[in-house]
């Protein structure tokens, strides 16, 4: 756009100022509740994130050959080995455990229950599972420990069972037979959760390949320092781990999270869409009547010889200026904003009752509101691009004045 | 005569359809030659500013011929009409119709901008601006000049690019007698010095007074085409079936030529 054309577009704002200043009012509110909404939406994804995650699953797991289909607690992954090296080349890796896992049939006196044993590395296990971190009675396993089993309260409450109590464990072995062994309660842990804390039930890795009867490691769990990053280290996981393994990541282990997480994007969008058009719909309105106000104008603009895309682009930077300023100014309020929220988050357990258990994760229901550089580029987009859009009708009105007019209206 | 600016045969306009149409212009016929002053005079609604659309490229004809600078205005597309008023024609308005936002040379500039002129465009909209005598007020926004000054950026918007055609409807409608003379007086200079044609629509004797030819339409076609040696304005305005015609008599200046 030429110099002249560029003065008359902006100066043309100062013609009604107070049209002008909430129009620009408009698009900063717009842009405040499309961060917000865009930060908040973000953060939950992390909450989802951080509770599949710390909830055991990890951002990302190693898993055999065929895991992914059956889910096969049976299988051991080809080279585990091979598989930790590759891990502990990815930058970003914080923690890293191995596990095996085998359903058990608990049994104490005349009690009887049914879980999922988990063999796990004591020392690594309570770096990357948050659930064993609230021991409610006695300790978490150590790394000498044998014999010695950690469950949830749940499950000890449905056993009757203690700290210090033994504990028939049953499984079935590699050839179909029952194998038993006992196991001493060290720890009781209580989440909040009851679904969690019937979740939880470890034993010390070896001790678990001696009652299955299986040696090896069925999974790797990852925790990586940005959870952002697990599509780009499962990438680089999947070509470095041992051929046949295969790398997992948190939404894969839990499709509840994922489908409930696109529910929550699509509807988070559908909420963004309706405060944009409401936005959209006030800055159409206030240019449309800065074009009718000015049809004289335009008409002798045309009769002069301005091209209908002249004029639309006139229009379109008179718009762009405002979301210029509107964008820059919702910045300036959304961004403290937003950082506040991401600083001291949204904490919705006055709502829920604490923590909540969903998809077999302990969900701490505090939303940290995403806060980066994103939100430069998005309140811009936002600003810019609903008001161009805006605009296009009143431009393409204004495009279309008949330069007869001009002379008549002279008169 | 010199070469042809205007070609009107059998030029017709109607607006409206059916029982509503109306017939603005009625078969005229016209040749304007380069380097004219013309007034085209007539009572309201016979037409004038009809003719002046259709020649101005404003507005395609119903029927018959126009050929403005070489061009059938009746052919050209809307993007081609737009691309002769800005290359070839300039606009002067009964009510000035500058741009109230930019400065007197911010005006001129403007429509030089749209014609693709870099960066001469500020010197040469100073130099029509100083033709007019307004070089002084080049930075005053619009509504800090008088009636007669927003004229004057208005025919240096209209004049600052050479056009061959100016086209003024009613320039001194909205003039005191002295600016109304001031304007004509430099319009006949420009015209001189540039060679441009002007075309006025008028009802005001004092523009009638210094056109070398008048055009009379009446109930849109050409009445009278003629001007008598020594005819004064008064002579021709009121012989035209008994209208009543605006204006004072007009007081002689000296300065102003003939």
């Amino acid at each position: 756009m030429a110099w002249v054309a560029g003065r008359y577009a902006t100066r043309s704002i100062r013609r009604n100022f107070r049209r002008s200043l909430l129009a620009i009012a408009g698009i900063a509110i717009g842009c405040i509740l499309a961060l917000v909404m865009q930060g908040f939406n973000r953060g939950r994804s992390e909450m989802f994130a951080r509770a599949g995650a710390y909830s055991g699953a990890g951002h990302l797991r190693i898993v055999p050959p065929g895991w992914r289909d059956n889910r096969d607690q049976t299988r051991r992954l080809v080279d585990g080995d091979r598989d930790f090296a590759a891990i502990r080349a990815q930058p970003l890796v914080k923690a890293v455990t191995p596990r095996t896992r085998a359903q058990a049939l608990l049994a104490m006196g005349t009690r009887v229950t049914g879980v999922e044993l988990i063999g796990v590395d004591p020392v690594q296990e309570p770096a990357t599972n948050r659930l064993v971190r609230t021991i409610h009675a006695g300790r978490y396993l150590a790394a000498e420990d044998t014999g010695t089993l950690v469950l949830g309260s749940a499950i000890a409450r449905r056993l009757g069972a203690a700290i210090d109590d033994d504990i028939l464990a049953s499984v079935v072995g590699p050839t179909g037979d029952i194998q038993n062994a006992m196991f001493r309660i060290v720890g009781i842990v209580k989440t909040g959760s009851d679904i969690a804390d019937a979740m939880v039930c470890q034993v010390p890795m070896r001790d678990m390949a001696g009652l299955t009867g299986r040696a090896g490691i069925g999974e790797i769990s990852v925790t990586l320092a940005d959870w952002r990053a697990t599509n780009r280290v499962r990438d680089a996981l999947a070509t470095t781990v041992a051929q046949g393994d295969d790398v997992m990541t948190w939404e894969d282990l839990n499709p509840d999270f994922k489908g409930h997480m696109r529910q929550d994007e699509v509807s988070s969008r559908v909420v963004t869409g309706i405060i944009l058009l409401i936005v959209l719909l006030g800055v159409a309105s206030a240019q449309l009547a800065a074009v009718l106000e000015r049809r004289r104008e335009f008409a002798v603009l045309s009769a002069l010889g301005m091209s209908g895309w002249t004029m639309v682009r006139l229009v379109l930077l008179e718009a762009l200026t405002l979301g210029v300023v509107g964008g820059a100014l919702g910045m300036a309020i959304g961004v403290p904003i937003v950082w506040r929220l991401a600083t001291t988050g949204l904490d919705f357990s006055g709502f829920m009752g604490g923590s909540f258990s969903f998809g077999g994760a302990l969900v701490e229901p505090i939303i940290y509101v995403d806060f980066g550089w994103w939100v430069v580029p998005y309140a811009s987009l936002v600003a810019l691009g609903a008001t161009l859009i805006a605009s296009l009708y009143p431009a393409t009105f204004a495009a279309r004045t008949d330069p007869a007019v001009a002379l008549r209206v002279a008169q | 005569m010199n070469e042809q600016v205007v070609h009107a045969h059998g030029l017709t306009k109607a607006f409206g359809g059916g029982a509503q149409q109306v017939w603005a212009l009625r078969g005229v016929d016209l040749n304007i030659g380069e380097g004219e002053f013309l007034a085209l005079v007539g009572p309201s609604g016979s037409g004038k500013t009809t003719l002046l659309n259709l020649i101005g490229a404003l507005d395609a004809p119903t029927a018959g011929e126009l050929v403005v600078l070489g061009q059938t205005i009746g052919t050209l597309s809307r993007r081609q009409r737009a691309l002769l008023r800005l290359r070839s024609i300039g606009f002067v308005f009964q009510a000035y119709n500058l741009v109230p936002v930019l400065t007197a040379v911010e005006n001129v500039e403007f429509v030089l901008e749209l014609q693709g002129l870099g960066a001469e465009r500020h010197a040469r909209a100073m130099a029509s601006l100083d033709e007019l005598g307004l070089a002084d007020l080049a930075n005053r926004r619009i509504n800090e000049l008088s009636g007669g000054q927003q004229q004057r950026v208005a025919v240096a918007r209209a004049t600052a690019a050479h056009p061959k055609l100016v086209l003024a409807d009613e320039p001194t409608a909205n003039l005191d007698g002295e600016n109304a003379e001031i304007l004509m007086h430099l319009m006949g200079e420009l015209r001189t010095r540039h060679g441009m044609t002007f075309l006025f629509s008028t009802h005001d004797p004092r523009v009638v007074k210094h056109a070398q030819r008048v055009v009379t339409l009446v109930d849109g076609k050409v009445a009278r085409d003629d001007r008598q040696p020594g005819e004064s304005p008064h002579e021709i305005l009121p012989a035209e079936k008994g209208h009543a015609w605006a204006g004072p008599e007009p007081r002689r200046l000296s300065s102003a030529p003939r």
